[in-house]
């Protein structure tokens, strides 16, 4: 973390003006390996920033948490507008963060490398096993730890089960995606082009991608941080992409939209190949359609190669200290509490349909349900089948810059069709430039062309 | 003799020493909040930063990202309809209550003026909050006065407006936030415009048997252009910059149809806290501005005759 | 004079006395209903039909916004800073543009002044960054000096100064007070702040608005509630699943409520302050 190049003259101004800001004490506290391990001497008041039914899963855990930790008490905040403008804003400046903040997983990286979190590293260690490790990398910075993972998001294809018998496609037998593409076409077919196979925008692959490619060990950045998105894997799965789109069974709604939630009642769309907090929605937007009881069923993510992983991770959030925090065994105590117990985490799965990160959580009985909304199948164990196999990926703090190029580029290419390997080679180019980051030298530029 | 005009100029400094004294203070804190920010500002045009971590050097990186950038291009376009929607009325209006606050019969002259001018008065966050309920689609004043005239008035058919929570009516209900704001605003520059024109004027044209209209079109118009091409330039800045109406009313919604550029450059900067690129875009956006302005200028000028 | 006009002429006074008074009270109806949807409860506001006069009364947003923020507080801070504002920028400005209009054979002064005047140029938004940054490198931010500070030494007012030292006070008194004995500075103060108060008082009230109203920079440089502004703390009630209206009017109505009652009082002021730099500019 080099100092910027102002210091020297900013030092004279200091000097001159003697600055007088409300800052929260520079000298930050380390945590201690047993921080907690006395409820009773923890103590404090904890604000948590958190948004939507996060936020709200945490609030239903501070009863259980402040009985535990009597001379500790939280306040969730979910309130507020521009909460991650504000988060940003208050870690530069040094006051005003809260002690507790929930991130997006994918925008931890940029957060932890501003330096101004808490290094969780002694309070964390024992339990590095019982996270998986794709999350973890999510969380590290030059080995140490920053963040706790809190939720993740495996994935797995939704299905309506009227449909494929309608059509004739046995969920059984989808295992890779050229089968999923084929039992596409028949649905296709078979329904006179009424019925697509999924919903995929083309402005907007970026997120299937992102799916494909930790399905196969594929990189935008390499652990260096460097650009790597030219890679074999990339271009697997653009060929997955090419064959979704090629074969017609995509229809081409925007996420979230009319037209996309409208399929979820209607025989317009077959399949959601979804993360599982998707399952939610799913559960409150359907009760039947077309004039039929709904019946929905979950099929494992198909693989890109027979005997390859068949699931993916998409979502998620983590928990954070900000350096700032002045009770950092008290927000320690509140998130250990949330995340690292299976009592936690287990009770955020069932109240908020929030997936458990924390590995001994998933081993609890509740995951062996049969589920009545999908037919009586076990579809949580489905979702928690795999998940510590998923690769790590390297985000870096441009991740959400360079997805966003990267969704650009995609949507550029599904409608011009332009040459795949070319692709990534041109897509290379423009992130050096854009982000200004080296391009790996085992990028196939480097290696194919010299 | 050199040497005489060297220690003449040196004591001619300490004569003035005064001078540098008084000038001081204000030129210590306008090198620290205003010309370091302009140059450093220049500099990160050049890099990659978000105020934390370190900064990288991308040349004309952020330039070309620029080119690319569909929400800074969409924000452009916003800004310049909702100008187009909300400034050629808003002049109207402020010329004409102009003209008839200079009236010189007209009692009540304070109060018009002080009604008029009020709304720029006060504070942007509370107008925008109030206006956001007047525009509520289900149960907003203004949908309810839509309403009622359909309702009652025969032979008109009206329909209920989205007004912000329709892509196609964000921009319209900004415009019209603005130019409720900026009204009176303008028309008190313009009455002193009005006011600054010489009554001999009038006489010698109503002598020569010109009317009412006449007198506006030859005397009034021409006359008022310097006064018509400041209120240009305001409203020109104005319109690109503005940042809380938008902010606080709409957050450049729905989707970003009503993103304007003071918005995007909001939240480029200490949103998505990208320092570099967001000076890069404020620099080259402040230009064009500059350009128009200097058009605007000059247009004044080669009219001047 | 008046009877020349006729009926045609009294028909269309009568005619303009109506369009104003329409129109004026259109362009005040949003501070009506400012004002009364402060003592109406939520489902109240958002009754349909709208109800014109809140019945019943409540006065219990009121209570509410005391009770929930820190409004005393922040009413507090905006003053401050406010006072703080614009206190030092018509020190600087006058004292400057005092030294621009009375001293121009200082060496360099015309390049100076001129180069001030360019910087005008360039706007406002191109120096936030880095005001942040340098607030935040010297540990300063989320204070006052973060909100008096930047824009105290801005290129309009020492302009704005300096035009009217120069076409208002005569060389010949300050030459008169320098025999009386009377320092440079004691000159300044007590010859031309007198002569200069209507500019003053013009300047300050455009700064007052200014500093009051000011959204953006205390949003992004105040970061703990003891510290907000009054326009900050209302922005901040808007929440991202409910919105809590009434508490807002209220708020906002305490907030407006100095400006409004100001204006009224100083009007002349505020129009003098506007329209004579337009007539220069």
């Amino acid at each position: 973390m080099q100092k910027s190049r102002m210091s020297p003259f900013v030092f004279v101004i200091a000097a001159a003006a003697g600055g007088c800001g409300r800052d929260a004490g520079r000298e930050a506290t380390r945590l201690d390996a047993d921080a907690t391990r006395d409820a009773n001497l923890v103590s404090g008041h904890i604000e948590a920033w958190g948004w939507n039914i996060a936020a709200k899963s945490l609030q239903k855990l501070v009863p259980g948490f402040e009985r535990r930790y009597p001379n500790v008490t939280v306040n969730v905040n979910m309130t507020g507008a521009n909460l991650q403008t504000r988060f940003l804003l208050s870690l530069s400046a040094g006051v005003g963060a809260p002690d507790v903040s929930q991130l997006q997983m994918v925008d931890a990286p940029k957060y932890i490398a501003t330096g101004r979190m808490t290094d969780l590293t002694p309070v964390a260690a024992k339990y590095e096993r019982m996270f998986p490790p794709s999350l973890w990398r999510n969380c590290k910075h030059d080995g140490k730890v920053y963040a706790i993972p809190w939720d993740m998001g495996p994935c797995a294809v939704y299905y309506k089960r009227e449909l494929f018998r309608r059509y004739g496609v046995d969920a059984g037998q989808i295992e890779t995606w050229d089968d999923f593409i084929a039992a596409g076409k028949t649905v296709l077919e078979r329904s006179d082009g009424r019925t697509k196979m999924l919903p995929l925008a083309t402005t907007s692959l970026g997120a299937m991608y992102e799916i494909l490619i930790q399905q196969n060990g594929g990189q935008l950045f390499d652990e260096q941080g460097r650009i790597a998105i030219n890679s074999p894997q990339s271009i697997q799965a653009l060929g997955v992409l090419k064959r979704l789109l090629d074969a017609g069974i995509c229809a081409n709604v925007q996420m979230w939209g009319h037209e996309f939630m409208a399929g979820l009642k209607s025989d317009t769309i077959a399949t959601y190949p979804m993360a599982v907090w998707f399952g939610g929605t799913i559960k409150d937007t359907v009760s039947e359609y077309d004039g039929q009881v709904s019946d929905w069923g979950v099929f494992r993510l198909p693989a890109l190669e027979a005997g390859g992983l068949r699931t993916s991770n998409l979502g998620g959030s983590v928990l954070v200290i900000p350096d700032q925090c002045q009770q950092k065994e008290a927000a320690w105590a509140f998130i250990e509490h949330a995340l690292c117990t299976v009592e936690g985490q287990v009770a955020q799965y069932k109240n908020f349909d929030l997936f458990p990160a924390f590995l001994p959580a998933l081993a609890d009985p509740f995951f062996d349900q049969p589920d009545p909304f999908y037919g009586g199948q076990k579809a949580s164990r489905l979702f928690a089948t795999d998940i510590t196999r998923i690769p790590p990926l390297n985000r870096t703090q441009d991740w959400v810059q360079a997805l966003r190029y990267l969704e650009q580029s995609l949507s550029r290419w599904a409608t011009s069709d332009t040459d795949t390997t070319a692709f990534f080679a041109t897509l290379e180019q423009k992130l050096h430039r854009r982000i200004g980051r080296e391009i790996s030298p085992a990028s196939l530029s480097t290696i194919g062309g010299g | 003799m050199r040497t005489e005009t060297r220690t003449t100029v040196w004591s001619n400094v300490r004569r003035h020493s005064h001078f540098y004294l008084f000038i001081s203070p204000f030129f210590i804190l306008f090198a620290i909040f205003g010309l370091y920010p302009l140059i450093f500002s220049l500099y990160l045009s050049f890099v990659k930063w978000d105020g934390l971590t370190a900064q990288t050097w991308v040349g004309l990186g952020n330039f070309a990202t620029m080119l690319d950038d569909e929400i800074l291009r969409t924000s452009l376009w916003n800004t310049l309809v909702i100008g187009v929607l909300y400034v050629p009325p808003m002049m109207i209006m402020a010329f004409v209550f102009a003209v008839f606050l200079n009236q010189p019969w007209l009692w009540f002259r304070s109060y018009y003026r002080a009604a008029f001018f009020l709304p720029c008065v006060t504070p942007m966050v509370v107008i925008a909050i109030v206006f956001g309920l007047l525009y509520s689609p289900e149960k907003g004043l203004l949908n309810y006065l839509i309403g009622w005239i359909d309702h009652r008035v025969p032979f008109v058919d009206l329909e209920p407006i989205p007004w912000i929570n329709s892509e196609r009516w964000s921009k319209v209900s900004v415009a019209i936030l603005v130019a409720w704001r900026w009204t009176g605003y303008n028309m008190v520059l313009m009455l002193a415009g009005l006011q600054g024109i010489s009554r001999e004027y009038y006489e010698a044209a109503e002598v020569d048997g010109a009317g009412v209209l006449q007198r506006m079109v030859h005397i009034t118009l021409p006359l008022m252009r310097p006064m018509f091409l400041f209120c240009g330039i305001l409203s020109l800045l104005g319109t690109v910059y503005m940042f809380d109406e938008v902010f606080v009313m709409t957050r450049g919604g729905p989707g970003t149809s009503s993103m304007n550029f003071g918005l995007y450059l909001f939240n480029t900067s200490f949103a998505d806290f990208r320092f570099g690129y967001a000076s890069c875009v404020a620099y080259t956006v402040a230009f064009f501005v500059f350009l128009a302005a200097l058009i605007i200028m000059r247009f004044n000028r080669s009219h001047q005759d | 004079m008046r009877r020349a006009h006729g009926i045609g002429g009294t028909l269309k006074r009568l005619g303009t006395y109506l369009a104003l008074t329409a129109l004026s009270l259109v362009f005040l109806f949003p501070f009506y209903w400012l004002a009364v949807s402060a003592f109406k409860t939520q489902g109240q506001i958002f009754s349909t039909p709208p109800q014109w006069i809140p019945s019943p009364w409540q006065w219990s947003n009121f209570v509410d916004i005391y009770r929930e923020t820190n409004l005393i507080r922040a009413f507090v801070n905006s003053v401050i800073i406010a006072a703080g504002h614009v206190t030092l920028s018509l020190f600087l400005c006058s004292l400057a543009g005092y030294a621009f209009a009375k001293y121009p054979n200082a060496p360099g002064a015309k390049r100076l002044f001129a180069f001030v005047l360019g910087t005008m140029m360039i706007p406002h938004a191109v120096t936030l960054i880095p005001a942040f940054v340098i607030l935040m490198e010297l540990h300063m931010a989320n204070s006052y000096w973060a909100m008096i500070l930047p824009g105290a030494a801005g290129a309009f007012g020492i302009f704005w100064m300096r035009q009217y030292i120069a076409a208002h006070v005569p060389t010949e008194l300050l030459y008169a007070a320098r025999i009386d004995g009377c320092g440079e500075f004691g000159i300044y103060w007590r010859v031309v702040v007198p002569i200069a108060k209507p500019a003053l008082a013009a300047l300050g009230i455009i700064l007052l608005i200014g500093s009051w109203n000011n959204l953006m920079w205390a949003f992004i440089i105040l970061r703990t509630k003891d510290m907000e502004t009054l326009p900050l703390v209302i922005y901040l009630l808007q929440g991202e699943t409910r919105t809590p209206f009434g508490m807002l009017m209220a708020g906002g109505l305490l907030a407006t409520l100095p400006l409004v009652i100001g204006f009224i009082l100083f009007q002349r002021h505020f129009i003098a302050g506007i329209t004579s730099g337009a007539i220069k500019a």
